[in-house]
């Protein structure tokens, strides 16, 4: 038995009685054992997801996928990625001599600090969801990421899961040579488009540097690609989805129909890859259709508070998701007002100018009658968007109780947009304006 | 009046927003009735630069850096010539340090750069990145204002002559250094990010000017409403407590 074990599990069940999580576990096991996480002796299966976007959704589908095959799965379902959340998980669903309860754990890796911890949490899997220009001051440069994932799984001889869809992913294909690759992928669908205003990322060969042809982009630089020069991108993908039907929310797999959890492109994508972890774990499809269909992910994906009128509120961190979020929006009927907190604070990134890569034009619909700027860089929003001509819609409300407040007083459906630390905040404010 | 602007490797250095400052640089020309016309410039792609009144270059990722640097060092004579034909500079990040004479980067190797200025770069160790908000005291051409942006670099660069301004909060162009950027009445070059442009409308003002300048001489700009601009950068200010 571990004293510090039994201190930070004690802990962890105090919050739990208060009706509180967060990771003061795992700060204060850290603090004590710096190598805390590594004491573990984990399940048989352990599936790390990692990414830019789609990792909190990811690991979700999948563990509910393998409990709905019976399987007994652990995971850090919010999304609390970084070691102290990790080791807050872990030290949950342990007994007293670091055996972890469960046949199986799901665990979301932030991509920045996945090589560290890679070995540590002896991985059977790993999935990669796709790789975006994030936040990157804190991120840094995105080639540096995947180096040193390139670099901890070398020796990696798991099951690693790609999309095949996006360059900088499929590279992780070829240094990883001891490893059994398996490709995702999606075909040509009514949103696909040849050409493309939003690809920042994957424009040229990690090969041999000459560009890569596109037969069609899904979205940012996700799509159908090669290189001519090396064949770079000719990838046989293990699981393939054949079509995307949006009217009936559904998408086609292997001949089989599946619901479209999200029905966005890139929940198609989450789709995908969930449906590949399940294969290579001999696994009915059926558990996470059943998934795809039933559940309902919280905490700011299309999450649904009912003010005066429906409000909906979805986290928004990078171009890439801000851009698919506006899609949403856009793509809903009637007069609605919108609001975008935008903060800077650690778990946000301090730098705030990737709002200048994210393509607000798209606002510029007549049925957005308002759209109210908050949070601590409200006016670096409120000036982002008097670029895109729509400074006569825009308000400056910088505190968000009121923003909240004034969103509820229009009586109108609204939607909200959120950096992470301003999202967490304004759920709360949201469930004290539901009940007013 | 009519404005030329060359945007240098849009699709390779546009790194942490640097677009934001074409579109600031043509809406507050266009507000002022100049017709202004922006055409990139990439890889391979014949240009003459000297036809232009604004060169523009923002920063990008190592990667992209290395693609570009044959290619722009293939064209140091047309720089040249537009340099001599008056031609206004903006420089950001990777652009600034391209100008100087050389790169040493962490391995010790040594690239050599077009050479215009004096000041060379040297990569820091992980631990001398700069990053962060950042403001300073600016002089470009007679009039002082504030400025800010957001800075991250591992580059340090020395020798400069003739910095931007003076650093009021951050570190400039080295790890906590007093200075920031380059500039002569030609060439505004900065580690400034943000974009630079949308939140420092002075600053805009006066590239705009230096840009003219070759066709038009001195030119006086009418006032924009600026109240979003000023009020971002206030909030910036106040948060850094340099105001």
């Amino acid at each position: 038995m571990d004293i510090r074990l039994k201190i930070v599990q004690w802990s962890h069940s105090l919050l739990q009685k208060a009706g509180r999580g967060g990771s003061f576990p795992g700060v204060l096991a850290l603090k004590m054992d710096p190598d805390f996480i590594s004491r573990f002796h984990m399940p048989e299966t352990v599936i790390l997801v990692t990414g830019t976007n789609g990792k909190t959704t990811t690991n979700n589908l999948i563990a509910e996928s393998l409990r709905a095959a019976g399987i007994k799965t652990i995971n850090n379902r919010r999304g609390d990625n970084l070691n102290v959340g990790i080791a807050s998980l872990l030290a949950a669903n342990s007994d007293s001599s670091f055996h972890i309860q469960a046949d199986a754990a799901v665990i979301e890796v932030d991509e920045l600090t996945l090589y560290r911890q890679f070995k540590n949490l002896h991985p059977t899997h790993l999935i990669v969801t796709n790789f975006f220009r994030d936040q990157l001051d804190r991120a840094g440069e995105m080639e540096t990421i995947i180096r040193r994932i390139q670099e901890v799984t070398e020796d990696f001889e798991g099951d690693i899961i790609l999309n095949g869809d996006d360059p900088n992913v499929i590279r992780i294909a070829d240094s990883a040579k001891k490893a059994k690759i398996h490709f995702f992928s999606v075909d040509e669908n009514p949103i696909s488009r040849r050409t493309t205003d939003e690809a920042s990322e994957g424009k040229f060969c990690p090969r041999c540097g000459r560009p890569l042809v596109y037969d069609y982009y899904q979205y940012s630089h996700i799509g159908r690609f090669h290189c001519d020069h090396d064949g770079f991108g000719r990838i046989d993908p293990e699981i393939r989805v054949t079509s995307v039907d949006y009217q009936k929310e559904q998408f086609v797999c292997g001949g089989r129909s599946f619901h479209s959890f999200m029905n966005t492109i890139y929940g198609v994508y989450n789709c995908a890859g969930v449906l590949t972890v399940l294969k290579t774990l001999n696994l009915d499809p059926a558990c996470a259709d059943q998934v795809f269909a039933n559940f309902i992910i919280k905490e700011g994906r299309n999450e649904v508070f009912q003010l005066s009128q429906p409000c909906v509120i979805n986290l928004i961190k990078n171009p890439t998701g801000t851009n698919e979020v506006m899609k949403y929006i856009t793509a809903q009927e009637g007069d609605r007002n919108l609001c975008i907190f935008l903060n800077d604070n650690d778990q946000d990134g301090h730098d705030v100018s990737w709002i200048w890569d994210a393509h607000f034009e798209r606002l510029n619909v007549p049925e957005i009658k308002t759209i109210v700027c908050s949070g601590l860089r409200a006016y670096d929003m409120a000036l982002r968007l008097k670029y895109e001509g729509l400074e006569d819609r825009v308000r400056v409300i910088e505190e968000d109780t009121a923003a909240v407040h004034w969103l509820n007083e229009q009586n109108m459906p609204s939607y909200i947009m959120a950096t992470y630390t301003a999202l967490h905040r304004t759920r709360a404010i949201l469930r004290k304006e539901e009940k007013k | 009046m009519k404005l030329k602007i060359l945007w240098m490797y849009h699709d390779l250095m546009d790194l942490y927003g640097d677009k934001g400052n074409i579109e600031v640089l043509r809406r507050r020309a266009e507000k002022r009735g100049i017709e202004c016309i922006v055409d990139t410039c990439t890889l391979n792609e014949q240009k003459t630069i000297e036809d232009y009144d604004l060169f523009f270059l923002g920063g990008g990722a190592d990667r992209e850096q290395q693609l570009i640097y044959k290619d722009l060092l293939g064209r140091r004579d047309g720089i040249q010539k537009a340099m001599d034909s008056g031609t206004a500079f903006l420089l950001i990040c990777g652009g600034y340090q391209l100008f100087g004479k050389y790169y040493k980067d962490q391995d010790g190797n040594v690239l050599e750069s077009l050479g215009f200025f004096d000041y060379y770069t040297i990569a820091s160790d992980r631990d001398h990145r700069c990053i962060g908000n950042i403001a300073l005291e600016a002089t470009i051409d007679g009039d002082t204002f504030r400025m800010v942006g957001f800075e991250n670099h591992g580059g340090q660069t020395q020798n400069v002559a003739t910095p931007l301004g003076k650093v009021l909060s951050g570190h400039g162009n080295m790890y906590r250094s007093s200075h920031e950027g380059f500039l002569n009445d030609q060439v505004l070059a900065t580690y400034m990010h943000g974009p630079l442009l949308p939140k420092n409308p002075m600053a805009a003002d006066k590239i705009l000017q230096r840009a003219l300048r070759r066709n038009y001489g001195s030119v006086t700009l009418e006032k924009l409403d600026d109240t979003l601009e000023l009020k971002a950068q206030e909030v910036m200010l106040k948060r850094l407590k340099v105001i």
